[in-house]
């Protein structure tokens, strides 16, 4: 029986406006399980990223459950969710979110820093080596292209194992070969790691590498376009 | 044309409204606001001596004489040029009160007067009566009006008696107000009112004793002072008379008040100076923000010109609303505190809007603004097209180019210029200037030190697994560091408060705590000559006393030198200001080095020779051979300058700058003085005894006198403390800018490294852990700085020894962190509040 990762339950996420309360997440019901590749799918404003924030525990369900790894995100405190991130999650954003003050190799080191590993810049380095950023590993982000950046937040999200790697569409912000070879950096890392990977993305072909395919549609999941890849 | 487009461009930069701007306009505001306000009031002040001239001064001119009462021919003179005269006497002596066999003294300051007294103005008493009536006494007594601050001291009530020398007087009332108090000066004992004619019989005015007589005189409406002074002076020139009208009723103090204020106009333009650094932040922030709009004109065609000129236009136009807001709460404060200050104030001061302070004020501020402003505006010459693409200024800091750097040079020259020419305070303008700049140096330097030393820091392997002090050290040290601006104003607000807190501890310290070790008991004076020997042969027997000095004492003053007015060779010298204690002696006194020249022989009788003090008469530029004309008491003595000697005033004992062969002052009358050199449990016995024995004499305790120059000094030091507060509250401001601009840049950075699973306890640690580097880093220079200049102020200007004081210098270094500490702190409830998910989408 596979074992469930993450469960969604009725999830709803609402957030105020200058327009009043708006509706982002109308009740999500979704289950991933261990290893599993999950795509996320859907037009612009659907709440592909919101509902990979849910997950992530950066922002806080207003209806519903969501569930990770057992535990309950929405009854959990701030620090809570931070320490459950630091032992089990790695997270990609399509804008790649370096800190501007720190160089690739501190980046990649912080999470694993505070997860209080000793070895912490040791294994960065092993990291920043195998994406083949090594020499640029005391470089700042403003030093670095887009691509090489992305690859740095794919080392950092990578470097402590996480149980879960959750990737914002992180090839949006470059073009289709650089994109190409960070897709492969990160289902190779996923492979690697024996990660739980959940892909928000707007590529078809990258959604069909994926074993499992989910579409949102204004804040709902679309029966007719859920998919099994397997199948 | 660029002008024209720069003006629309500026304008619609404009509309956006001032939100970004905030701490330009309060740094700029309050820094203005401090020097209109000082001076609005310094204004005021010398307002309100100048209309209250005639009423300081007691009288419309008042003639003084040292030691004796007009001679006939001067009184006559007198007496035919003024319409009312009133004639004063001042001198020091002891109040006496026996109360059940106890005998207690206090040191006072005795004013004489007669019928005629006060000539202007009203004195005040309590129980309020005429003061004929206080003065008439009783059929018995003589009456006396005495100081409150006294009255409690000898503890004695309106009914009691008390004496002065031989003659008994009694209390009839409290003294509340003299109209002339403060034209008087500094005196060391609380004032005692008395008739003049009630101390013919007390001992006090015997020939040789200390007391000045003054003449005031009312005269007719209209009267060309100047003219008067003249003919005074041409008619009873010789006689060693001084001169003073109500154009300028109170000299000392209004110079007093002129040097006070002008040294806090200074204070005051180092906040300027520290709230410069915050304008220029303010505008280096706004302009990297602007770099894209910068980029986008560029590219359509815009010059380098007229994007300068658009951003000038603005800048200027927010300085002109900045100078505007601290003129208006510059000149407003002094009106809305002017019941408070008048009621702290001996003085009369006529609050109001005074123009010149405002425009010095005015002027300081643009210089200041135009100053700081400069070079940030010339970096949007470095802003190339190609920014748009690429999305980043260059951060690194560039030169501008020569004509920048020259007009920078020429604003820093017209403000240490202004500043220097309007203070009249060239010297410590241009010290205190050179001592900005070297503090602003060495923090720029510290700051890139510092970041270098952190990004070097966070890289090692010591900090590893302190991620909190790693990141720490990172931010400190990496792109966007904040370290320039908070190390920069922190640090200058700091090193002023360091120096006046080292000035001010040293200054103290010297006189309440070292002094008081070499100093005497007792300062005795008006000994007469038949008093000596019996005093003397007392004192030498007692096993308390380790020491007695003497020296005969006479008083005068300089009026020539080389046959010339003094005033022309020397200036303002203070040897030359008033009279001075001249002394003779047959031979050296112990002790005395000769520096130059060679001491009469013991006996010699020839033309007058005087030993005057080395340093003193290099400051004066006299030399051995010249001739100095000193008239005592009305009596002209000229006498060839035959030998230089070291004078040292900084043990509180003997020392005079004149010293003469004894031949040249015989017959003169005179008294001595002494310097009484007791085992502190000894004095109240000794003042008991000697004032008994002889009522005449008049003992300073050299305590009390110090305690007194200190309680002037606590009060100048707090009007300093204010001033240099108001540069830390600058400072403050600009670190809150500082601050609120870092705080988008940390609530970014708080929502990655929660994402990455930092706790918030973690992140508040990382945010404090940088906020006490700064002020760390801050405190250490200001404390370098501060002691720096502390030094350079007790040796050079005090030419006293310097001791660095360390609790002042730890109250600097904490107060330092804590401020920025707590600075950091109160911004970062938004980074640590807010959701990652949002903060993060929002920069998608």
């Amino acid at each position: 029986m596979p074992d469930t990762v993450v469960s969604l339950q009725d999830t709803r996420l609402s957030l105020s406006g200058n327009a009043g309360m708006v509706d982002i997440l109308k009740g999500i019901d979704l289950q991933v399980t261990r290893g599993e590749t999950l795509g996320l799918v859907g037009p612009s404003g659907s709440g592909k990223s919101s509902l990979l924030m849910l997950v992530g525990g950066l922002d806080r369900a207003t209806g519903g459950q969501v569930r990770v790894l057992g535990h309950d995100l929405t009854s959990m405190g701030e620090d809570a969710l931070a320490r459950l991130r630091r032992q089990h999650m790695g997270v990609v954003f399509q804008s790649f979110h370096l800190i501007p003050t720190m160089t690739a190799l501190e980046n990649v080191a912080t999470p694993l820093e505070l997860a209080g590993r000793r070895d912490a810049f040791d294994r960065a380095e092993a990291e920043l080596e195998a994406i083949g950023l090594a020499d640029r590993a005391r470089h700042y982000p403003a030093q670095l292209s887009g691509g090489e950046q992305q690859r740095v937040a794919l080392a950092r999200a990578a470097a402590p194992r996480p149980d879960i790697l959750l990737a914002d569409e992180p090839t949006g912000n470059l073009d289709g070969d650089t994109g190409e070879a960070i897709m492969e950096l990160l289902f190779g890392l996923r492979d690697r790691h024996g990660s739980t990977l959940i892909l928000v993305t707007h590529a078809p072909d990258l959604a069909a590498r994926c074993d499992r395919v989910v579409r949102l549609v204004d804040g709902r999941l679309s029966d007719a376009a859920v998919q099994d890849a397997a199948e | 044309m660029s002008l024209t487009v720069a003006a629309r461009i500026a304008r619609r930069e404009l509309r956006g409204g001032l939100r970004g701007f905030r701490v330009f306009l309060a740094c700029l505001a309050l820094g203005v606001a401090a020097i209109a306000a000082v001076g609005s009031v310094r204004q005021s002040i010398e307002t309100g001596l100048q209309q209250e001239g005639a009423t300081l001064l007691g009288g419309d001119a008042e003639i003084q004489l040292t030691y004796r009462f007009a001679s006939d021919e001067e009184r006559t003179w007198i007496d035919d040029n003024a319409s009312a005269v009133s004639e004063i006497v001042d001198f020091r002596s002891m109040a006496v009160v026996t109360r059940d066999g106890e005998t207690e003294r206090g040191l006072t300051q005795v004013k004489g007067v007669d019928a005629a007294y006060p000539l202007l103005g009203e004195v005040r008493l309590d129980p309020a009566m005429p003061l004929a009536q206080a003065l008439n006494g009783t059929q018995d007594l003589p009456g006396a009006a005495m100081d409150p601050v006294l009255v409690a001291r000898l503890g004695i009530a309106v009914g009691d008696r008390f004496r002065l020398g031989t003659q008994d007087f009694v209390l009839t009332a409290a003294l509340i107000r003299e109209p002339d108090d403060a034209g008087g000066g500094f005196g060391l004992g609380p004032r005692t009112l008395v008739r003049t004619e009630a101390l013919q019989s007390s001992g006090l005015l015997a020939p040789g004793t200390l007391f000045a007589s003054a003449y005031r005189m009312t005269v007719a409406a209209g009267t060309d002072m100047a003219r008067l002074e003249t003919q005074a002076t041409g008619a009873l020139g010789g006689s060693g008379l001084r001169w003073r009208d109500s154009r300028n009723g109170a000299p000392g103090v209004g110079e007093f008040v002129d040097r006070l204020g002008a040294f806090l106009v200074l204070v005051g333009l180092a906040g300027l100076v520290v709230g410069g650094v915050g304008v220029a932040a303010a505008v280096r922030s706004y302009l990297s923000e602007k770099t894209g709009v910068i980029a986008t004109l560029k590219t359509l065609g815009a010059t380098t010109h007229t994007i300068f000129l658009a951003y000038a236009l603005q800048i200027a136009a927010l300085t002109g609303i900045g100078i505007v807001l601290g003129l208006v709460l510059g000149a407003l404060a002094p009106l809305a505190l002017a019941p408070v200050i008048e009621a702290r104030l001996p003085l009369p001061a006529v609050f109001g809007i005074h123009p010149a302070p405002l425009a010095e004020a005015a002027l300081y501020g643009v210089l200041a603004a135009a100053l700081f402003t400069l070079w940030p505006l010339a970096r949007t010459e470095q802003v190339r097209a190609a920014a748009l693409f690429r999305g980043a200024a260059t951060s690194r800091l560039l030169l501008p180019r020569w004509p920048y750097l020259l007009a920078l040079a020429l604003l820093l020259a017209a403000l240490v210029g202004a500043a220097a020419w309007l203070s009249g305070l060239a010297r410590l303008t241009l010290w205190s200037a050179a001592g900005m700049t070297a503090a602003f140096v060495i923090l720029i330097v510290v700051a890139a030190g510092l970041r270098r030393l952190s990004r070097r820091l966070a890289r090692s392997r010591a900090v590893r697994g302190r991620s909190a002090l790693r990141m720490a050290l990172g931010s400190v040290g990496g792109p966007g560091s904040e370290a320039g601006s908070v190390v920069l104003s922190l640090g200058l607000g700091l090193t002023v408060l360091a120096a006046i807190g080292q000035i001010d501890a040293n200054l103290r310290g010297a006189i309440a705590r070292d002094l008081p070790k070499v100093a005497p008991s007792y300062f005795v004076v008006d000994i007469q000559t038949d008093q000596l020997d019996p005093l003397l042969t007392g004192l030498r027997a007692d096993q308390q006393v380790s020491r007695v000095e003497t020296a005969p004492m006479l008083r005068g003053v300089i009026s020539r030198i080389n046959g010339r007015p003094a005033a022309e060779v020397a200036g303002e010298h203070w040897v030359l200001q008033g009279d001075r204690g001249i002394t003779y002696s047959a031979a050296p006194p112990n002790g005395t080095q000769v520096t130059a020249g060679q001491w009469w022989d013991e006996d010699y009788s020839g033309p007058p020779q005087v030993s005057f003090a080395a340093e003193e008469a290099a400051e004066m530029g006299l030399q051995l051979g010249d001739r100095i004309t000193i008239n005592v008491l009305g009596r002209d003595i000229e006498a060839a300058i035959t030998s230089l000697r070291n004078v040292d005033f900084s043990t509180a004992g003997i020392g005079f700058i004149l010293s003469m062969n004894p031949a040249a002052l015989a017959g003169a009358p005179h008294s001595h003085i002494a310097t009484i050199y007791a085992q502190p449990e000894a004095e109240a016995r000794l003042l008991s005894q000697i004032g008994n024995a002889y009522p005449n004499i008049t003992m300073i305790r050299v305590r009390d006198a110090i305690a007194r120059i200190g309680e002037v000094l606590r009060g100048i030091a707090a009007a300093t403390t204010y001033g240099a507060l108001a540069t830390l509250v600058t400072g403050f401001i600009v670190l809150i800018g500082a601050a609120a601009a870092g705080e988008r840049a940390r609530t970014y950075e708080a929502a990655v490294l929660k994402t990455l699973g930092a706790t918030r306890r973690a992140i508040l640690l990382n945010f404090a852990l940088r906020s006490a580097i700064f002020g760390l880093a801050a405190g250490v220079v200001a404390i370098a700085a501060g002691g720096l200049a502390g030094w350079g102020v007790m040796t050079f200007v005090m030419e006293t020894e310097f001791s660095f004081e360390p609790v002042s210098a730890l109250a600097v270094v904490t107060g330092g962190a804590l401020t920025t500490l707590a600075a950091g702190l109160g911004f970062a409830w938004r980074p640590l509040s807010a959701r990652p998910a949002r903060v993060l989408r929002a920069r998608e």
